[in-house]
């Protein structure tokens, strides 16, 4: 069954890896912790939760107008409330002001859809097949297989279009960035929308495949990017894939190995000890500041 | 016949506590005690946080923790050990404190937004290991039937009674705080949160400063949560989760962070006339705190009387 | 005995030898200037002596004890006080406060007497502020000690700055470019500045770019070039040196 676990725990991290990789774009650019972002992709999925249940829209139709929606409340929030902080003297203010976003958007949910646990259809009908003797759901590939497709197709788009390098630059330097011309604005928004489109899609990926959301996985969600982001390395998506990988099958192992009750604990406490030992993530690089 | 500035200081500080001191005498309604006493506890916890936050720059986003070890072990202790009450307090107070010392040791040099990273986690690391530990914790369900305070034989039984309480642990509190930050510890927290480097060359180990400065903040939220364990009668986890630790944050934004130590209650009072005025919306809580963190921020981050420091 | 004795002082990052072996010393009472130009890793020396960076070679004795290593705080309580380059006062509190943390390993006052001696705690904060009163009076600021540090000119912020510093009482002073943006009658009034303190008994190493304020100022001078020790000499000795022009200006064309 250890393998079961493992492939479970690979398609968790698949998922919470589109999740990441936001927030970690974000954080990239902006040094900004966007508390906000699970609570925003969870508004999307609860979005294609009403458009799949009470309009019966297609599955594909529904997931892309709600990641449209996520990405679009990003780029709401980014305008309204992050912009002008970017050039406040103390990091916290964006940090809480960020919480604040958060509770306004979980609120906003819970108004709407209220605070329980929802059943959330699943889009693929399940099956199961016996692979090299492992039961393995076919949700699970479909899940694990656009998840990853997603991924590469950012990681593509990020390497050979022009966008993607101005990204790259803004991230390295907005000030230089800036004044080669490049619209630091669009960018950034750019960044939020992309950011909260994957976070939707990776948010009803994870509830279609587990038939299950509630506002409870927002906050939730956010810890998971943020762990993820540490693990791998902040600011790199190869770090924001690792780490979601690392996270996801851990979680998964420590879950049904150690156990399930102490299981958030235990990744909580995994990622203070990243923070302590090595806070720039497996993949990331130390920076120093000159004196 | 003019007085000098820091015996006018001292004469309104009294004056203020004379008039906190009679406002039982003229308040009768239990509503309004209770929320006196709500704001008490707030304010202890925002003082203290304000020592971490305001002073040293330490954004920790896991206060809510301490609180909550100060409450449970009062509790525990008090249900489970027939302690009395100020031993209990005294047990929570260093508990808090060492706990403090615990998480400020191996996080004294990290980086301010890693270091707000661990405090959240540590915030929910205590949450969830107080809902999941049944045997000791009793879980969600939380340490009930906790027996009213007696101290030196008077029992601690009405609103206006805690409310004495409470605000006896204000005043020490405040002028515990008021002690330490009129000497070079005060100015020392500051010139960690202006500028660490800049500091380290003036003779002032750092490391051990954050951790001072922590963990006394922490000793007080821990007599805050034993006062909270004995009001309530009832300790669960639901009281320290992460939405209380950023709401203290706010708080002390809002009434403005750094030197002024009065400034902080300022924000208290704010926070929970607002939460209370929105009690009957109950369901538009997070909602509004929320609007008012980010309004409070964008438009004056240093809050009502706050140090320009905090200016954007 | 020298108060500062450096010996082959060494610090490297990864690849780059930021400073390569430097020696030198320091006598009581006398004004050492370092210069070179940019990049030659005068403040990366200064940084490698007052525990900024820790040395990755030699040492450093400071009044005979080895103080290699050791970090900041410790080597400020010892007695070497500094200025940035890029200016470090703490701007959002006020001129005064920023004198008082100046002093603060000089205040005596333990924690614990806060709470158990505390007419003495208290007896203690009210003389350093009277000592910090009077330096500020020395450099003339003592009109503006409650305005915020960000709130004063420039040349004043530098002034304070340097109060700062004199503030813990040390036994070396370093001023790293405490000339920048300043215009020659602010450079002139900072080197009659200087040279009171070390006529007042200050042991005082200054890092300058210009030319003019060391001639004037030093007793002594130092240049350096590419992480290393170049020359030393007199004003007089490094004014004329022709190596020394080289360093600065670049090979002449000779036509």
């Amino acid at each position: 069954m250890l393998g079961e676990v493992i492939l479970v725990g690979i398609m968790v991290g698949a998922v919470y890896a589109l999740v990441t990789v936001g927030y970690s774009m974000v954080y990239g650019i902006l040094k900004l912790m966007n508390f906000a972002h699970g609570d925003i992709y969870i508004f999307g999925t609860l979005i294609c939760l009403t458009l799949l249940t009470k309009y019966n829209l297609h599955p594909v139709l529904a997931i892309l107008i709600a990641a449209i929606a996520g990405g679009g409340l990003a780029f709401l929030v980014e305008l309204l409330v992050y912009r002008r902080l970017r050039a406040a003297q103390h990091r916290l203010i964006s940090m809480i002001t960020a919480l604040g976003a958060a509770y306004v958007i979980q609120n906003i949910s819970e108004l709407n859809w209220g605070n329980q646990v929802m059943s959330f259809p699943s889009i693929v009908k399940s099956k199961f097949i016996t692979l090299v003797g492992l039961q393995i759901s076919v949700t699970h590939i479909i899940t694990l297989f656009v998840a990853v497709l997603c991924i590469a197709v950012l990681i593509l788009f990020m390497r050979y279009s022009r966008y993607g390098k101005a990204i790259d630059c803004v991230s390295q330097d907005m000030d230089a960035a800036s004044l080669m011309g490049i619209p630091i604005n669009r960018v950034v928004s750019s960044v939020y929308f992309m950011g909260g489109m994957l976070g939707v899609i990776g948010g009803v990926l994870y509830s279609s495949a587990y038939n299950a959301v509630s506002l409870g996985m927002g906050f939730r969600g956010t810890l998971i990017a943020f762990t993820a982001a540490v693990i791998g390395g902040i600011g790199s998506l190869g770090g924001a894939l690792l780490g979601g990988m690392i996270l996801g099958l851990s979680e998964n192992l420590i879950g049904v190995y150690i156990s399930s009750s102490y299981r958030d604990p235990l990744m909580y406490s995994l990622l203070i000890i990243m923070l302590l030992v090595k806070p720039t993530g497996i993949l990331g690089s130390s920076d120093q500041a000159k004196v | 016949m003019m007085m000098d500035s820091k015996k006018r200081k001292w004469l309104l500080l009294g004056g203020l506590i004379a008039c906190l001191l009679l406002v039982p005498m003229f308040v009768t309604d239990i509503y309004i005690l209770s929320i006196l006493n709500v704001m008490v506890v707030y304010s202890i916890l925002c003082l203290g946080l304000n020592l971490i936050l305001g002073f040293t720059g330490l954004l920790s986003l896991g206060h809510a923790a301490f609180y909550g070890i100060g409450a449970y072990t009062t509790a525990i202790l008090m249900t489970r050990y027939d302690f009395g009450f100020v031993a209990a307090f005294c047990a929570s107070a260093v508990l808090a404190l060492v706990a403090g010392i615990v998480i400020a040791i191996p996080t004294r040099k990290v980086r301010g937004d890693y270091f707000c990273l661990i405090t959240l986690a540590f915030g929910e690391i205590f949450r969830l290991v107080a809902t999941s530990w049944i045997e000791f914790t009793r879980g969600a369900m939380g340490i009930v039937r906790i027996p009213m305070p007696k101290i030196f034989g008077i029992a601690i039984v009405t609103e206006a009674h805690f409310y004495y309480l409470g605000l006896g642990i204000l005043i020490v509190t405040y002028l515990t705080i008021k002690a330490i930050t009129d000497t070079r510890y005060g100015r020392a927290f500051i010139a960690i949160r202006e500028d660490e480097l800049a500091a380290d060359t003036m003779g002032i180990n750092t490391p051990i400063y954050k951790i001072m400065a922590f963990s006394i903040g922490c000793l007080f939220a821990g007599m805050a949560g034993s006062f909270l364990a004995v009001y309530q009668t009832v300790v669960t986890p639901s009281n320290f989760r992460l939405e209380e630790s950023c709401l203290m944050i706010i708080m002390v934004i809002v009434g403005g962070m750094g030197r002024n130590l009065l400034a902080p209650l300022a924000g208290v009072i704010v926070m929970t006339v607002a939460t209370e005025v929105f009690r009957s919306t109950a369901e538009y809580r997070m909602l509004i705190i929320g609007l008012i963190m980010i309004l409070v921020l964008l438009l004056r981050p240093q809050g009502i009387f706050g140090s320009s420091s905090f200016k954007s | 005995m020298p108060i500062l004795d450096t010996r082959d002082v060494t610090k490297q990052f990864g690849g780059l030898v930021a400073v390569n072996q430097v020696s030198m010393t320091v006598n009581k009472n006398e004004i050492v200037g370092i210069i070179g130009p940019n990049g030659a890793g005068k403040t990366s020396f200064i940084n490698a002596l007052t525990g900024i960076y820790k040395p990755t070679g030699g040492q450093v004795l400071f009044q005979g004890k080895d103080i290699t290593g050791f970090p900041a705080y410790k080597i400020a309580k010892h007695g070497i006080a500094r200025t940035f380059q890029n200016l470090r006062v703490f701007s959002n509190i006020s001129v005064l406060e920023n004198v008082l943390i100046g002093a603060h390993c000089r205040i005596d006052n333990p924690f614990h007497h806060i709470f158990l001696r505390p007419l003495r705690s208290k007896k203690i904060e009210q003389q350093a502020y009277a000592k910090v009163i009077a330096l500020l009076k020395n450099v003339g600021l003592e009109e503006k000690k409650e305005s915020l540090a960000k709130n004063l000119s420039y040349g004043e912020q530098r002034t304070l700055e340097i109060c700062r510093a004199l503030a813990s009482d040390p036994e070396l002073l370093i001023l790293d470019e405490p000339c920048a943006g300043m215009n020659s009658a602010e450079m002139d009034t900072l080197a009659d500045f200087v040279k009171k303190l070390r006529d007042d008994g200050q042991t005082i190493v200054v890092i300058e770019h210009n030319m003019c304020f060391m001639m004037a100022v030093s007793d002594r001078i130092i240049v350096m070039t590419e992480g290393a020790k170049f020359r030393e000499g007199t004003p007089a000795e490094i004014r004329n040196d022709l190596e020394v022009q080289k360093v600065y200006l670049g090979e002449q064309e000779v036509e």
